[in-house]
């Protein structure tokens, strides 16, 4: 229970990890795969997965601060704590939570050269980045930072809640090359982003006055869509938001493409790159910009018995005028975070044989080593992560694999997945970051994949 | 064990006997915060001929201007506000002293004054504090207006209405914030 409220309160406070799903990639030919590379070989007839089982994933994670960090129990102030954290956390700190759950996922092989597949999946995808500056200015004002420009530049987070509408083919084009293609329609449940914001707030010693307060060059925009209905109220039916995920929501298209080589019989290149598309938002749109600059000096009198002046009301409307907030509805496109796979994988071992679709025999190697590349393309930055990978296969229905990621969260990132069939039921499931299961509290990512399929070979 | 058996068995382990270190969440409310702003507040320079009525000839010894003031007003202030610093800085290069009113006022009924600050003739860098504990001056949280008075000292001579000389007030504000989750 403990480790639930831990997880769960991860994924509210803190933040998650990238998509990254590198045990998964090019695993065991689970036909999950083919949505990490539509390129990925397999040697199925027919694939089902169970619905709502077949695929479910969370990644987890947040740089620069973990739960320990605040919540140990250890004595220390929490005002210190949290005071020390925010001194440590950096700008490009961030937190991430991606969660896909498969209702849907179904393929077919047309030919001996054509495998076909098919699904729907619901994803929440989330990334704020710490407002440094802005948690300062909230937990210590500005008193002790005369001449410091807190900025607004900080300030961005994108959420996504969606649901993916795919089909996808994987073409094998000769002995060495396959290539790969999946179409997606995106229908957007929720989308709140804001992001490229700019400006500074700075308390400066004044000439006029003690003090003279700049905020300059501001422009924030804030979007969000699906979050507020026809009467400007928040829609807070859960039942409303899954609908919309079921192509009534705002929509958008998308595509998956990937590559396999085969250098050699034992040498493997592949790449892939993942949601490559926009969604429109132009349902329940409400929209936020600030734009402009404001100097604040205080109030001067001028001590004039033939005017009756409401300083504060002018500053105010002098505030309005120029730093205005302007809402609207407008449309707006919103990119997905494409996503970067890159793996070479070197074969080894004894060679066997396994049975094909088709009754033919294929060989196979049961160890393989490699290294894969991930990079995700996120508000204020590009993440990525790098691994090194050491597969087994027990036997034609049993593999293993064995990752070391570094990433924006650790340098010491173990993986191991397992894949097994028994019979035509494929079970799977993954675990990142498994040193961190010894303390959840003080992991700065976790994430998991688990999913039970129906293979027909 | 087959390996495949012991890799089932690992991964077990991982998934139903993962440890998580002893957490206190309600740590949470014994947090306070504590942010101190400053801002500016009133500022003004006057001259000789500022104290003159509209004819030049009759020397005024006290003018007063008064603003409305709401920050005081806002629910966050009135529950979180623990005191306020007001900083005053001021020049005074007339031949003879000043006093300085300031009042707190709400419908023009005076719910904080300051003491009087009297500035000498002369007197280039005076600097003067005053710190107001909402605690025991609650009051001043109904502030809706500023008023501040300037009285010249009765020498019985009139100032010089064309005296550059100047008469320079400044001030700030610093709010000492508490508030909890």
């Amino acid at each position: 229970m403990k480790n639930i409220i831990v997880v769960v309160v991860f994924v509210i406070s803190t933040t998650i990890f990238s998509q990254n799903k590198q045990v998964l990639y090019d695993f065991g030919e689970l036909p999950q795969s083919l949505l990490l590379n539509p390129s990925l070989e397999n040697n199925y007839k027919l694939h089902v997965g169970i619905p709502i089982l077949s695929g479910f994933s969370t990644q987890i994670g947040s740089s620069g601060v973990v739960l320990t960090d605040l919540f140990a129990v250890d004595n220390q102030n929490i005002n210190d704590k949290i005071s020390q954290v925010l001194h440590t956390l950096t700008s490009d700190d961030f937190m991430m939570i991606n969660t896909q759950v498969e209702l849907l996922s179904i393929g077919f092989r047309l030919n001996d050269k054509t495998y076909l597949s098919a699904g729907f999946y619901q994803e929440i995808d989330a990334i704020g980045y710490y407002p440094k500056d802005f948690f300062i200015l909230f937990s210590e004002g500005n008193n002790a930072f005369l001449n410091r420009s807190f900025s607004a530049s900080q300030i961005a987070y994108k959420l996504d809640v969606l649901g993916v509408l795919h089909a996808g083919i994987t073409k094998k084009i000769d002995e060495k090359l396959t290539l790969g293609g999946r179409f997606k329609i995106y229908s957007a449940a929720l989308n709140l982003e804001s992001t490229n914001n700019r400006g500074t707030f700075t308390t400066v010693q004044g000439t006029n006055n003690i003090y003279t307060h700049y905020i300059s060059n501001v422009k924030m925009e804030q979007r969000s869509a699906g979050l507020f209905d026809t009467n400007d109220e928040i829609i807070d039916d859960k039942d409303e938001y899954i609908r919309r995920t079921f192509l009534s929501g705002n929509l958008g298209i998308g595509f998956d493409l990937g590559i396999t080589y085969h250098f050699n019989k034992q040498l493997k290149f592949s790449a892939s790159l993942i949601d490559i598309g926009f969604i429109k938002h132009k349902k329940n749109v409400k929209n936020y910009i600030e734009e402009g600059s404001f100097i604040y000096e205080g109030f001067e009198y001028e001590f004039d018995p033939n005017t009756n002046r409401d300083f504060w009301r002018e500053i105010n409307n002098r505030f309005k005028k120029e730093l205005p907030t302007v809402e609207n509805e407008n449309s707006y496109i919103s990119w997905r975070p494409t996503k970067i796979n890159m793996a070479l994988k070197y074969s080894f071992g004894e060679r066997r044989s396994e049975i094909c679709y088709d009754n033919s025999y294929q060989d196979f190697y049961t160890d393989a080593v490699g290294a894969q590349l991930f990079s995700v393309f996120r508000p204020l930055s590009t993440n990525v992560a790098l691994t090194a990978f050491y597969q087994k296969s027990f036997s034609k229905k049993v593999h293993a694999k064995v990752t070391y990621t570094m990433d924006d969260f650790s340098y010491s990132n173990i993986g191991a997945g397992m894949s097994f069939q028994i019979g035509k039921v494929n079970f799977y499931t993954m675990f990142d970051n498994i040193l961190s299961y010894e303390n959840l509290s003080s992991a700065n990512s976790v994430s998991l994949q688990l999913g039970i399929n129906l293979i027909m070979n | 064990m087959k390996s495949s058996s012991k890799f089932a068995f690992i991964a077990s382990i991982f998934l139903f006997f993962s440890c998580a270190e002893s957490l206190d969440f309600n740590q949470i409310d014994d947090y306070v915060n504590k942010p101190i702003f400053k801002a500016s507040l009133t500022y003004f320079t006057v001259v000789p001929a500022d104290f003159f009525d509209s004819t030049g000839t009759i020397q005024q010894n006290s003018i007063s201007e008064t603003t409305n003031f709401d920050a005081l007003q806002s629910k966050f202030v009135k529950d979180n506000l623990v005191k306020l610093d007001l900083d005053v800085a001021i020049k005074n290069e007339f031949d003879r002293e000043v006093k300085i009113r300031v009042e707190f006022l709400n419908n023009n009924v005076t719910v904080y004054t300051f003491t009087p600050i009297i500035i000498q003739g002369n007197t280039l860098n005076y600097k003067y504090l005053e710190e107001i504990e909402i605690a025991s001056n609650s009051a001043i949280l109904n502030t809706t207006q500023v008023k501040i008075t300037a009285e010249l000292e009765n020498t019985g001579i009139q100032l010089n209405l064309n005296d550059p000389s100047e008469f320079e007030f400044k001030s700030s504000v610093t709010m000492y914030i508490e508030s909890s989750f």
